[in-house]
């Protein structure tokens, strides 16, 4: 019988957010279906909700016409549903066979553990999937792409498995280990399981996907058939527009001044040395993988983190800053990439968000706070930067995430600074919202300052910046200027060698 | 259309107060009626005086409770450290120097003990929790070695009127405790010293990257709670007569019972300090009421823990509202 997945009316609310918006649609048995969508657009939330990690607020989803509630992922994976996740699930401690069948180790009536057969059971799926790897080897020697495997195995050795996703499991593979994915893909599809997969990367949706469910900002937009549509067509609809011409359209600045910000040999415990220019009225981008060092680099800057090596001159002087307050005071200042954790400040209202950075401006010599000070900035802070919030003493948790970020750029920007660091300032934001930010970006610019912008989408770092340095390997591995940059030339500057 | 203007002035006046203020309220006069009912002395002057003169004690800790908790924090050292200044000053008077430099010293005792407790959870990284154990247990031991386990008589009555002296028929050691909830109240409402306890507690590292300095805020609130113990300490040895190194047991229990009671969240960033007032209050009139209808004190240990016990569950109730009325937020905004 052929599995069928139904999501029904299917919705999920966070604070300021609404993540899935009615969420109705068929997933069928022997059949890849990718999903396609921005970040934030709420492909990761529905592999949560389907695996028991989130309780969807409204709505449910039937497997086999069946409804099903799980509680936790481990009832999901109970009951044949499992997802593999970026992140490796596994003990990295014990051995392939030990693994794959966890908490249901093959034992005799005393509850003694029978090892050997245990190996031999695993040896078998091993050789089903035709990999050159021992059951008794410890996860931990060995390489990425085969401890994924062995996450795979361990939910294809389930008897019940029925649904399977993959959650950009390609992110840090070589070309050889995507093909062996690729290849247990096409089996597990050809017994007829349901495979999900969620992937940025159009190649390989074209390669290896049947259908491709598109999602936008929460809400699921359509499913198409890979081979009958257009790539084009695809992102324009789970973009809602053409994004090509929203940066075509921005209006740049064109006027480049001097040297603003020259950082020579920079590091920390987290990064190596790191040294760059930036102009006045510069857009600077900063591309690379996800741990490649770009944030770091900046928190070393700005003192988050003890710089190690290295100097810092802004305006040709040089600058020590200890901590972000003092980089702060220096005129350097970070927009986080982490908004919830790092960037707002949860018990706080919209007001006292914005003015959180400028308290000692608002206060007398005793520290009383100057109430109407704060709410002319704060005024300011929301007209200036289009803040949709009912008043200004709502609590920001309350408001859209794009909102939010809006507020911490307010924040930033209330304080003057000449240098303003923008880490992934787009992150999870909606495409209303993100074409607003990068009219700000420009906007900046155009007044003298220097910014720079930490983005792992590429069209958006092509887009806005001037220049773009890559970074790979904690390390600076290549400079561009935007006019010359295209996608395959930054991704190949900024790839991970292969380490085996 | 009587009813519904009614209503409405009801509900402005309960947002004014705050919801959770006005059940304290009817909570502290619920426990005023039972426990006259049963012992009508209960309801006298001279006992409500008695009340607030416990209650000051336990006041004066509760206003540094509640900075800290509000940062994220907390302190377990308060009572060992209240004994050790009631020894101190009594040892001071004794040794001849003069009022305010024994007062003065004290309060330096009070200052260091908040700097080892900053110094712990800034540089050790210790949970505040377990740090101020250690020093809860070291200066109960100090307390103990400074005067060899004994009583220190206090003679000197200038000294002892601090304990007797009334200003408008209340006892200045309760006069003490409401200036130190006034300023400390403004402070925390109005100043960027309170601004900041709120948004370190709400998220400390959010709060460094805006231009903070969290380690700062944390030590100058130690350094805060500490003093205001010690001058607990100071008043307390007052009205005794003496410094007694094993008094003071369980001070911060029923300081922080107050204060969690008052609407301060065990999560930090969230409460007030008129809650804490409340809070106080109540915990006093429920702990003196326990002794004036004799119950026995064993059974007094109990009930203030189940009191402890509910506290934390008003704590968990108003937290979970939070975040729902968040998500209905959320919906309505979408």
């Amino acid at each position: 019988m052929e599995s069928v997945l139904e999501f029904k009316h299917i919705s999920k609310y966070f604070p300021g957010v609404k993540a899935l918006d009615d969420i109705c649609f068929k997933a069928y048995g022997g059949e890849v279906l990718a999903f396609l969508g921005e970040n934030g657009a709420g492909k990761s939330t529905l592999l949560k909700v389907l695996n028991g990690d989130y309780k969807p607020d409204a709505g449910e989803y039937l497997l086999n016409g069946e409804q099903k509630h799980f509680k936790s992922p481990q009832e999901a994976i109970e009951e044949g549903i499992s997802v593999i996740y970026q992140e490796r699930q596994i003990l990295l401690e014990l051995s392939v066979a030990e693994n794959i069948y966890l908490g249901r180790m093959p034992s005799n009536r005393f509850g003694v553990i029978n090892t050997a057969k245990a190996n031999q059971m695993a040896q078998k799926i091993i050789e089903d999937f035709g990999l050159p790897i021992s059951p008794s080897t410890k996860v931990k020697d060995l390489s990425i792409a085969y401890q994924q495997m062995v996450e795979i195995m361990k939910a294809y050795s389930r008897d019940n498995l029925k649904v399977i996703c993959f959650d950009e499991p390609t992110a840090s593979l070589s070309d050889a280990e995507i093909d062996s994915l690729f290849a247990v893909i096409e089996k597990l599809k050809a017994q007829g399981k349901i495979v999900i997969y969620v992937s940025h990367r159009m190649d390989e949706i074209r390669r290896i996907t049947d259908k491709v469910a598109i999602f936008k900002d929460g809400r699921y937009i359509d499913t198409v058939v890979t081979a009958e549509t257009d790539e084009k067509d695809m992102i324009k609809m789970m973009v809602g527009r053409d994004l090509g011409d929203i940066y075509a359209k921005l209006d740049k600045n064109k006027e480049i001044g001097d040297v603003l910000l020259e950082v020579k040999d920079v590091s920390s415990d987290y990064v190596k040395p790191v040294s760059f220019t930036l102009h006045k009225g510069e857009v600077l981008g900063f591309s690379g993988l996800v741990g490649a060092g770009r944030t770091e680099v900046m928190r070393a800057i700005i003192g988050a983190d003890p710089m190690r090596t290295g100097e810092v001159y802004l305006e040709g002087k040089k600058i020590v800053n200890h901590s972000p307050k003092e980089a702060m005071e220096n005129g350097i200042v970070l927009v986080p990439e982490d908004r919830k954790l790092q960037g707002i400040i949860s018990n706080l209202s919209v007001a006292g968000n914005i003015n959180i950075s400028l308290m000692k401006q608002h206060s007398n010599k005793l520290g009383v706070i100057s109430a109407k000070k704060e709410a002319k900035e704060a005024d300011d802070g929301i007209k200036n930067f289009r803040i949709k919030t009912p008043s200004p003493d709502k609590k920001i948790v309350e408001l859209s995430g794009g909102n939010q970020q809006k507020c911490i750029v307010a924040r930033g920007v209330a304080t003057h600074p000449k240098v303003l660091i923008l880490d992934e300032p787009t992150k999870g934001i909606d495409v209303g919202a993100k074409s607003e930010f990068y009219e700000m970006i420009c906007e900046f610019a155009k007044q003298g300052l220097g910014v720079i912008l930490i983005s792992s989408e590429l069209p958006e770092v092509m887009g806005l910046s001037d220049r773009i340095i890559v970074m790979k390997s904690l390390k600076v591995s290549g400079e561009i200027m935007a006019k010359d940059a295209t996608e395959t030339k930054l991704l190949s500057m900024g790839m991970i060698e292969e380490k085996e | 259309m009587e009813n519904t203007k009614k209503e409405n002035v009801l509900k402005r006046f309960a947002s004014a107060v705050g919801g959770n203020n006005l059940v304290l309220i009817g909570a502290i006069i619920v426990v005023f009626i039972l426990f006259t009912a049963i012992n009508p002395n209960y309801l006298t002057w001279t006992n409500f005086v008695n009340l607030l003169v416990a209650a000051s004690l336990v006041g004066i800790v509760a206003v540094g409770h509640t900075y800290l908790i509000i940062a994220g924090q907390n302190d377990l050292s308060p009572g060992s450290l209240c004994a050790f200044c009631g020894v101190a000053v009594a040892l001071f008077l004794q040794w001849g120097l003069p009022i305010p430099v024994a007062i003065l010293l004290t309060l330096g005792c009070g200052v260091l003990c908040g700097l080892f407790n900053a110094w712990m959870v800034n540089c050790i990284k210790l949970e505040a929790f377990i740090a101020t154990l250690v020093t809860q247990t070291m200066v109960r031991g100090f307390a103990q070695l400074i005067c060899d386990g004994r009583p220190v008589a206090i003679s000197n009555q200038s000294f002892i009127k601090i304990g007797t002296t009334r200003f408008l028929s209340i006892p200045v050691s309760v006069w003490i405790t409401i200036i130190a909830f006034i300023v400390f109240g403004f402070i925390l409402a109005r100043t960027r010293f309170g601004r900041s306890i709120y948004a370190i507690g709400g998220s400390a590292e959010a709060a460094r990257l805006a231009g903070l300095n969290p380690r700062r805020i944390v030590t100058v609130s130690f350094i805060i709670i500490g003093v205001l113990t010690a001058l607990g300490g100071v008043v307390f040895a007052a009205r005794m007569n003496a410094g007694q190194p094993s008094a003071n047991v369980n001070l911060e229990f029923d300081a922080i019972t107050a204060v969690i009671l008052g609407g301060v969240s065990f999560a930090g960033g969230v409460g007030s300090m008129f809650g804490t007032v409340l809070g106080v209050l109540l915990i006093q009139a429920f702990g003196t009421g326990l002794i004036m209808v004799n119950v026995p004190s064993f059974w007094q240990s109990v009930a203030k823990g189940a009191l402890l016990l509910a506290a934390l569950t008003f704590d968990y109730i108003r937290k979970e509202r939070r975040e729902k009325e968040l998500i209905a937020a959320s919906k309505r905004n979408a």
